[in-house]
């Protein structure tokens, strides 16, 4: 259904269209989406057997050993946290900059944001040797004479981790309130009671919009800072060790900058998945992946840079023990993994996100796929040189992988797409009152402005409206 | 006054037997992975003797390092274990406490001369090899840290006897398990709070140096060799 | 506050919900008893402001320093009262009280505003009235809940608009 020049000059915004199109994924699945939860969930439970196998056999089914004792588990963690800063880039920054084109991408982002987390934060419990006491990392009252060492950078990731899922959560929910009374009002039956309860009583006052509005403005001034800090505390989860190239200073800024090059890739790819099978082209114009687009070259660029800097003054400084490592990915047996690394998330992003002609809805989609497999690749290979030399060679050694971690973590990409999927379903991914606002605006911003028109809404249209009357309250005129 | 326990290592009496090793091992209830955990690094070994090879053949010189847990002053396993399973006593030993061990492993990664060590797997006695386990020591399950304790149970029961005897301990009483068995007497063990004892007089010796000391960690290990720099016939 | 009856129309869109206001209000209808309802918020409309207040920032900044004093309180005070032997070894440095305290008072923000959102906006009351589901095709809601009587120019007022369906009282 497309608007028609008249039916866009009735109110401005063609509420019915925008309506219709945005709702139509919710609420109704066809074989096609049961078939793509299938295949999902299987791997997904393949990930979740593979787990319990390491929960029974001990977690010496993994690849780790000594001295690399951190390897597949540990690098999933910061790639999945990694993952989670696109949606408060796009939302909290862009919508503090007032940028129009942020509207329908904002909810595609902080959904994105949500799930990494919750994956993220998974495998700290996944990868301990004993993670049926990982409770112990909450202080709690106990008689065992157990507190958390405030000292240990885990213990912060466990506050920062907490306060940043809890802050997102509450960023993605706050805007759905509203569409969830919208769902409520459109539809009938189940969908109707189960929309009501989520839309919490939402009527839209002019109160509620301005509750609503503070709110949300608060949160993306808060939620910024929280999640700096997060990836920041995950950085120093390795800088806060004498590891040669991991006590670095610079692990902070870097993990941050790569977190949000990471996220915007991951956005990218899941915008145009929605756009082509949820059909939502006009909603997701070209405009927006452009947009990402030079943002995601931005952010390359600074990776580059970061890289760049790091590597040379550890080259230059010539300290024996960093030296060691920094030849491992260069001419070392890493030296593949580093150069596709490189080539993943500067040499074939660049040219595609660089040069108008190639910034394509196509482009930016292979340009984020590069990347999100060059992120998870640096993660990599910032864990595991690292831990095989460190100062004394006796105790040098590499690691492999086993089946266990390979498929808990092709679970865990296989477990966000699930889980986004079944949002999609559920709730409608772009935020429709959000989209009708900026809609107006940019209407309202233009000279040829059409006027609102007095034309009355004809019978048949108001016919189709359920009128569901409230006890009490008459409406005064023709029903 | 508090003991300071610290030990010395003598490179020039080391032979590379490994007494030290197995004994480590019988007395800390240290087991054995099997072949195939082995060939992946899974061995623990509190204790291991280092081969470093100088000089080209015919004249080549083997040097032996025993490394242990240095027991460092600047630990940096300490302040990064989430539950302070990996801690300070007052006796300057870094402490680790089994049960409070969730098996994060981030004291390995920090420990810079690779000296601790993980059980990947429950360990397993096979009959009757458990009948010689030490009942002084707990055995640690899967997702479990461990290290050389410089025999802590040995330094207590020794504390206690001198404490019911109404004595100071002696010079060397409290031995751990390497010392105790070492032929030539390369390693010495004492309070390091004491300056009479052998090992202060050793680590003040002028073949002292730490291993890795560039890096502050302050280990309570001297390690003694003679070379270029301190060699005077002394 | 028991049911009390309240009328309401529906306007196609802002301006007119605008101009109906206005009439009410020059009809001798309060301010207070007028309710605007509408699918999109309307910042730029006069009705769109009348409800704004400026609490909720400064609430949300008391929350915030009262976990920032729980976190500091929660790192200082515990870690020293609990019979942790560390052998001299400092237990809670500065930057470490820091880094926490920092994080819960981030959290505190966040959970303030989530709650003063939900009571004062106000949530979790379902069925209130008046309501009408065409809000949710554009329509505007302007609806009057009268504490006594009303005069016949307001219920005249809302006449007009539904049958002049965008009009309004004519300027």
């Amino acid at each position: 259904m497309t608007t028609t020049p008249d039916q866009i000059k009735h109110d401005l915004i063609n509420h019915d269209v925008i309506n219709h199109d945005l709702l139509r994924p919710v609420g109704q699945a066809s074989a096609r989406f049961f078939l793509v939860v299938a295949m999902l969930g299987l791997v997904v439970l393949a990930g979740f057997s593979a787990w319990g196998y390491q929960l029974y056999s001990g977690i010496g089914v993994a690849g780790i050993r000594r001295p690399v004792f951190w390897g597949f588990y540990i690098t999933n963690f910061v790639f999945w946290i990694g993952i989670s800063h696109a949606g408060t880039l796009i939302s909290a920054i862009l919508r503090l900059a007032n940028a129009g084109w942020r509207r329908p991408v904002t909810r595609c982002a902080e959904v994105i944001t949500v799930f990494a987390l919750c994956i993220g934060a998974m495998f700290p419990v996944i990868h301990l040797g004993r993670p049926w006491v990982a409770f112990w990392l909450v202080p709690y009252p106990n008689e065992r004479g157990l507190w958390p060492n405030y000292r240990s950078p885990l213990v912060w990731d466990f506050f920062a981790i907490d306060t940043y899922l809890i802050g997102s959560i509450t960023f993605l929910i706050l805007p759905i309130i509203p569409d969830f009374a919208l769902c409520r009002d459109k539809f009938s039956g189940w969908r109707k009671t189960f929309y009501g309860l989520l839309a919490l009583g939402w009527r839209g006052t002019q109160r509620q919009w301005h509750r609503l509005e503070t709110a949300m403005h608060i949160m993306a001034i808060v939620i910024i800072p929280v999640a700096v800090s997060v990836h920041t505390i995950v950085s120093w989860d390795f800088a806060m060790t004498p590891v040669p190239m991991w006590h670095s200073t610079i692990f902070a800024p870097y993990f941050v900058a790569g977190a949000i090059f990471s996220g915007i890739a991951a956005l990218i790819v899941a915008m145009v998945f929605l756009r082509r099978f949820l059909h939502l082209e006009e909603y997701l114009p070209s405009v927006c992946f452009e947009n990402l687009g030079k943002l995601l070259l931005l952010m390359s660029l600074l990776w580059v840079y970061f890289v760049f800097a790091e590597r040379l003054t550890i080259w230059y400084g010539n300290q024996p023990a960093e030296v060691a490592v920094l030849w491992l990915t260069q001419k070392g047996p890493y030296r593949y993994l580093f150069w596709i690394m490189v080539a993943c998330n500067f040499g074939i992003p660049f040219p595609l996100l660089a040069i108008k002609k190639l910034r394509t809805i196509t482009g930016t989609c292979i340009a984020s796929i590069t990347v999100v497999v060059g992120m998870w690749l640096e993660r990599y290979l910032i864990i595991v040189p690292s831990l095989s030399r460190k100062f004394l060679p006796y105790a040098w050694g590499t690691y492999r992988p086993t089946w266990v971690e390979i498929t808990i973590t092709a679970a865990t990409f296989a477990g966000m797409a699930l889980l986004y999927v079944m949002f999609a379903k559920l709730v409608p991914i772009i935020s429709i009152w959000e989209l009708k606002v900026g809609m107006r605006e940019a209407s309202e911003s233009m000279p040829s402005v059409v006027a609102v028109s007095k034309a009355r809404p004809t019978v048949s249209e108001r016919s189709e409206h359920e009128t569901v009357g409230f006890k009490n309250s008459h409406r005064v005129g023709k029903p | 006054m508090a003991h300071r326990w610290g030990m010395a290592v003598d490179l020039d009496r080391c032979t590379g037997c490994e007494a030290c090793v197995v004994a480590c091992r019988a007395e800390n209830n240290i087991p054995s992975v099997g072949e195939d955990q082995a060939q992946k690094g899974r061995a623990i070994h509190w204790i291991r003797v280092e081969r470093n090879y100088e000089g080209e053949f015919p004249d080549v010189r083997v040097k032996f390092q025993p490394v242990l847990c240095q027991q460092c002053n600047n630990a940096p396993c300490e302040p990064v274990c989430p539950t302070y399973a990996s801690y300070h006593t007052d006796e300057g030993l870094n402490g680790q406490v089994y049960n409070r061990c969730i098996g994060t492993r981030y004291c390995a990664n920090a420990c810079s001369y690779t000296v601790r060590f993980f059980n990947f797997f429950n360990p397993a006695w096979d009959k009757p090899l458990h009948l010689q386990l030490n009942p002084d020591v707990s055995l640690r399950q899967v997702g479990i840290m461990e290290k050389c304790t410089f025999c802590v149970q040995r330094i207590k029961s020794a504390e206690i006897r001198a404490k019911e005897e109404k004595r100071e301990l002696r010079d060397g009483e409290p031995a751990p398990a390497c010392v105790q068995s070492c032929p030539p007497r390369a390693l010495v063990f004492g309070d390091l709070n004491d300056p009479e004892s052998e090992v202060s007089r050793l680590a003040r010796s002028r073949r002292g140096v730490k291993l890795l000391g560039e890096l502050g960690t302050q280990p309570n290990v001297t390690y003694l060799q003679r070379n270029e720099w301190n060699d005077n016939n002394t | 506050m028991s049911r009390v009856a309240s009328l309401y129309t529906m306007c196609p869109d802002a301006a007119a919900a605008e101009r109906t206001v206005d009439a009410l209000l020059s009809a001798g209808a309060r301010r207070e008893d007028i309710t605007v309802i509408s699918s999109e918020p309307f910042d730029r409309y006069e009705f769109g402001q009348h409800e704004k207040s400026r609490f909720m920032p400064w609430l949300v900044v008391l929350g915030a320093i009262l976990g920032g004093t729980a976190g500091f309180l929660l790192v200082s005070l515990t870690t020293e009262s609990y019979p942790i032997v560390t052998g001299g070894m400092p237990i809670t440095p500065g930057w470490i009280t820091g880094i926490i305290t920092y994080e819960l008072t981030m959290l505190a923000a966040i959970l303030t505003t989530l709650l003063v959102l939900l009571l004062t906006a106000p949530l979790f009351r379902w069925k209130q009235e008046p309501y009408d589901v065409q809000v949710a095709d554009g329509k505007v809601l302007v609806g009057i809940n009268p504490q006594g009587d009303l005069p016949d120019k307001v219920k005249e007022v809302l006449k007009v608009c539904e049958d002049g369906a965008g009009g309004g009282i004519e300027r």
